[in-house]
């Protein structure tokens, strides 16, 4: 029984720290999907860039990666902006055309993957720094510092967003801008603008997501993959948009996953995200905090 | 001080031409109703204005504080900032917002920030239902409650011109005096200025100074409120009293 109950602790400690960083992946799918309706397939492969950048200046200067991505953000914010600007006058000025959208990132997913494959190749690439390896020991439950980190640098990346998005002018019109953009004309802001400002932040967060990544687990190109499932099925979970769901979502599929792994085997953890997504769309298609 | 004045405007929606050669005007302080039943061109006037229907000819020009604005030609959001408000038909809220988050956008341009925390105390204090619910969604209110709410959003921007596009539509009777002794006490207490599309007549005439009665785009009569409310031709063929 004892190595049951060890088994079981271990098991919800290391699903609520995984479940921390698959919030902090999702955050950005939770803008741009949940909030401006921009089906963004391409997410998780701006994460896994962002992981490589992290690795860069890890390995060449002995950066801290989320030091890093913290000086990057505002980089991956401007390349947000131009994705977003390209995406607008190619597809939705023309009417919101959602399918072709969807081709639109769904290539840019490969374009990244394979600019990744063609300088990095396909080795597992993974970074040094003083909290991997120790661990904190609370009698059988070990928390990794390696785990412990991102999740507590996660929190910190969505309450920041939080309040962002509830407390300033322009959070509270990205809030608004799916809602009703006329409406929100009307209020003096241009929509267009909004939406620019919302899609770039969302992937400024795939910056730090990615350092926490890489912080996390060796990574290669095509690890976005692992990812596209998990993301999408957070940001339905949780709720269409809302910060706190993702947060709540994360650590739900984190605590599932963790369970399925370990008492099942972990080849069977794929196929918890998928299983929440259509538990969730045939439940409660609103999500658990979804308004 | 704020002035609105409409020359020979004409508008429209593609080829379709609503509003033909229309001219008026709406001196500081003073309420103005445009009169008419449905498909006249009432809010296609208001929407003009507001910068959501370009015109084709004509000029719309907004004088504030002795600068005068060519409005003709500039985006809603340009309008909204120099002090244009604007509580549209249908109310127009964000219903998956709270109360007291739609009421902090109707702030969002620049001019109306420094006194946000004085107007929202303003507004709760005109609107006690809306302090009351300023936790609830702004969706899950009484048609009426949400035409308050739609009302004070617009008070919340600090308005040198407030548009009001039909504010009786879809409420009841009772609702629709509520709501027209409250424009006139906001419009005594603050000084507004406001241009207003109504087509319940009487409902109108009780707070405006003057009237435009529009037929077919066209002005076909205008004058004070008495005048108007006097002009029995007025009342049988084009107001249905």
């Amino acid at each position: 029984m004892g190595v049951t109950i060890d088994l079981l602790l271990n098991a919800i400690a290391s699903g609520i720290l995984l479940g921390g960083l698959y919030a902090a992946v999702s955050l950005g799918v939770s803008i741009s999907f949940g909030m401006l309706d921009i089906v963004n397939i391409a997410h998780p492969a701006f994460v896994i860039l962002g992981s490589f950048v992290a690795y860069i200046a890890n390995t060449t200067l002995g950066a801290d990666p989320l030091l890093t991505s913290i000086v990057v953000a505002p980089v991956f914010y401007a390349l947000g902006a131009l994705v977003f600007q390209v995406y607008y006058v190619s597809f939705e000025r023309h009417g919101r055309d959602s399918l072709r959208g969807l081709a639109f990132f769904f290539g840019l997913m490969f374009i990244t993957e394979v600019g990744l494959i063609l300088v990095f190749g396909v080795d597992y690439r993974s970074v040094q720094t003083a909290y991997i390896g120790p661990s904190l020991n609370f009698g059988e439950v070990g928390i990794p510092l390696r785990l412990l980190v991102p999740c507590v640098a996660s929190l910190a990346l969505l309450a920041t967003i939080q309040l962002f998005l509830r407390r300033s002018f322009t959070g509270r019109a990205i809030l608004a801008v799916a809602q009703n953009q006329v409406a929100l004309q009307f209020q003096g802001a241009d929509p267009i603008r909004i939406r620019r400002i919302a899609f770039a932040l969302s992937i400024a967060t795939a910056a730090i997501a990615g350092a926490l990544l890489i912080i996390i687990q060796p990574i290669e190109p095509s690890v976005d993959r692992d990812y596209i499932g998990r993301v999408f099925a957070v940001c339905v979970l949780g709720g269409m948009g809302s910060i706190p769901g993702t947060l709540l979502a994360g650590l739900i599929l984190g605590i599932a996953e963790s369970f399925t792994a370990t008492f099942y085997g972990p080849s069977w953890a794929p196929a918890v995200s998928f299983g929440l997504l259509l538990l969730t769309l045939a439940i409660r298609p609103a999500g658990l905090l979804g308004r | 001080m704020s002035s609105l004045r409409i020359a020979n405007l004409s508008a429209g929606y593609g080829a379709v031409q609503v509003l033909h050669d229309v001219s008026l005007s709406v001196e500081d302080g003073e309420t103005v109703a445009l009169l008419g039943t449905n498909g006249n061109g009432k809010s296609t006037l208001i929407h003009a204005v507001i910068g959501r229907v370009a015109p084709t000819a004509g000029s719309i020009l907004l004088e504030i504080d002795g600068t005068t604005h060519q409005l003709a030609g500039m985006k809603p959001e340009a309008i909204v900032a120099l002090g244009v408000a604007i509580v549209p038909e249908g109310r127009q809220l964000f219903p998956k917002l709270t109360v007291e988050e739609n009421l902090l956008l109707g702030a969002f341009r620049k001019a109306a920030r420094p006194a946000i925390a004085t107007n929202l105390a303003l507004c709760f204090e005109t609107f006690p239902r809306l302090a009351e619910r300023r936790r609830q969604l702004a969706g899950l209110m009484s048609g009426g409650e949400q035409q308050m709410l739609a009302l004070a959003r617009a008070l919340m921007s600090a308005p040198k011109l407030l548009l009001i596009d039909e504010p009786s539509v879809g409420l009841a009777p009772i609702i629709v005096s509520r709501m027209i002794e409250t424009i006139r006490e906001l419009k005594e207490q603050y000084g507004l200025t406001v241009l207003m599309a109504e087509q319940n007549f009487p409902q109108a005439v009780k707070i405006a100074d003057r009237g435009y009665v529009i037929v077919h785009g066209k002005i076909a009569h205008q004058g004070t409120a008495a005048e108007l409310g006097d002009n029995e031709m007025i009342r049988r063929f084009y107001l249905g009293g």
